[in-house]
């Protein structure tokens, strides 16, 4: 569980997080919208532990958060198979194991031809795609996406999406998905935060379970954001 | 249109400078007279004299020895220095002070000091190489540590990558351009170090030879010694930094073929 109460986050001085609060119960899939600068990825970033709070309560049970940033972030030196099999020897897995589930998630995102290739020799969606197999291979108990498809082209978003899912489905792990984009993440969440901009102040929406009440949701949340996007902070 | 930076038509023109050196060479020392400047036909011939003769065996060797130990030596204490200060900001001010001295200090008034210090021979020739290429590395080395991509370095934060792992596949890797650019200049530039400090202070040693050639107005010797220092440059570059430059980059030939 990861219970955050009344978080204050500053980033070079400027207010961030304003009295941020989150409850996360393991297994959730919880999405967060906000309009630009609203302080979505320093919230990953700060569940993630690479910021550190100004303030408030912090509170984790989760063991290990794997944060799958909006870049692939992919070391360029080191081949596909490489990328993988690196964070896995860190988390204690021996060499021939590390190779072996490397090769497994590469095959799951449909890559494995791919694992002696260079990630500069890739398209943006299949570098993405590793990401998603690197994340996924380490079994994180809480998943952190911040608009990972943000970068690519609507029709490999959906694929995407899709892989997520089934990863999710894999590994049991939580999620929180960071997007702006309401009908994209109602596809992969369970209930949505809105992040306000400045303010701190955070929504529970409720996804409904049928398609069609989704994509009432899904507009609903896309006029609050252009809302929140024109009016002034 | 391709654009050709390297292949048969650069070749061609190195060939070419090649032989107009030789041929400025040629002219110099025929008008110079050979006391002053030996021919390169005069050079080839003391050349192949000096590799069968003992003095080469005795001297080149103690060379050898000399610019490996400074060279090594200077260039693993630089980088490893660079690579500690580009991750500590207050070991980085706390060895600026000694980057600016040594890098300031005319290497002559160094080897006056080190002969003082050490008296004549290896010691002090290798402690002048490590304590004038040091520098050179270290500054190289925290300039690429301060321009490792900060995305990759959370990228290993969050996959827990430990130190050993984030030096490996995340920092060498990373400095391996700067590096290799720098230890390309250290090495050329030790041959020099060493030769110039056999020279001022040394009872063995090429540049040894190379004075004692000097002193008794062997100019065709004198040259040989030199030839032989610049095949070991060119040695160096071409067989093994060179080589060592293309594996690094392989990943980056990759990407852009």
């Amino acid at each position: 569980m990861l219970d955050y109460r009344d978080v204050q986050l500053q980033l070079g001085g400027r207010p961030v997080l304003d009295g941020f609060d989150l409850r996360l119960e393991a297994g959730e899939r919880v999405g967060i919208l906000g309009p630009s600068g609203a302080g979505k990825s320093s919230l990953l970033k700060l569940i993630a532990g690479l910021l550190p709070a100004q303030g408030g309560q912090c509170r984790s049970d989760f063991r290990h958060a794997v944060l799958v940033f909006q870049e692939p972030r992919l070391l360029p030196w080191c081949r596909v198979g490489e990328n993988l099999e690196i964070p896995l020897r860190a988390i204690g897995h021996g060499a021939a194991a590390a190779r072996r589930l490397a090769l497994d998630w590469l095959q799951r995102v449909g890559l494995e031809q791919y694992a002696q290739a260079w990630p500069g020799q890739l398209s943006g969606g299949m570098a993405q795609r590793v990401a998603l197999a690197r994340a996924f291979a380490v079994q994180p108990d809480l998943l952190l996406l911040d608009e990972p498809f943000s970068a690519l082209d609507p029709a490999l978003r959906g694929a995407l999406t899709q892989l997520c899912r089934e990863g999710l489905e894999h590994t049991g792990a939580t999620l929180l998905c960071v997007s702006h984009h309401p009908h994209e993440l109602i596809e992969l969440v369970d209930r949505c935060v809105l992040l306000d901009s400045g303010r701190g102040r955070c929504f529970g929406i409720a996804a409904p379970g049928d398609a069609e009440a989704r994509r009432a949701t899904a507009n609903s949340l896309q006029s609050v954001l252009m809302n929140l996007e024109s009016s002034p902070s | 249109m391709k654009l050709q930076i390297q292949g048969p038509t650069s070749r061609y023109w190195a060939a070419l400078g090649v032989l107009l050196l030789l041929l400025a060479w040629q002219i110099a020392a025929q008008r110079l007279g050979s006391l002053l400047m030996a021919t390169p036909w005069q050079t080839l011939q003391a050349l192949v004299q000096l590799l069968g003769s003992e003095e080469f065996h005795q001297h080149g060797l103690v060379t050898l020895g000399r610019i490996g130990l400074g060279v090594g030596l200077g260039c693993t204490l630089g980088s490893c220095l660079g690579v500690l200060a580009g991750l500590d900001a207050r070991l980085r001010g706390l060895l600026e002070p000694l980057r600016w001295l040594l890098m300031a200090i005319p290497p002559v008034v160094v080897v006056v000091l080190a002969m003082l210090w050490f008296g004549l021979g290896s010691a002090m020739v290798v402690f002048i190489s490590v304590l004038m290429l040091a520098p050179g590395m270290y500054v190289n080395t925290v300039k690429g540590m301060l321009l490792v991509d900060r995305g990759l370095i959370e990228m290993a934060h969050v996959y827990r990558l430990g130190p050993w792992q984030r030096l490996r596949y995340l920092y060498v890797p990373a400095l391996a351009a700067p590096l290799t650019a720098a230890l390309l200049i250290a090495a050329c530039g030790g041959v020099r170090l060493v030769v110039m400090a056999e020279v001022l202070g040394a009872d063995s040693g090429a540049g040894f030879a190379l004075a004692n050639a000097r002193s008794t107005f062997d100019s065709a010797g004198l040259y040989a010694w030199t030839l032989l220092l610049l095949l070991l440059v060119a040695g160096l570059e071409f067989s093994l930094l060179q080589p060592l430059q293309r594996y690094l980059s392989r990943w980056q030939v990759a990407a852009h073929a």
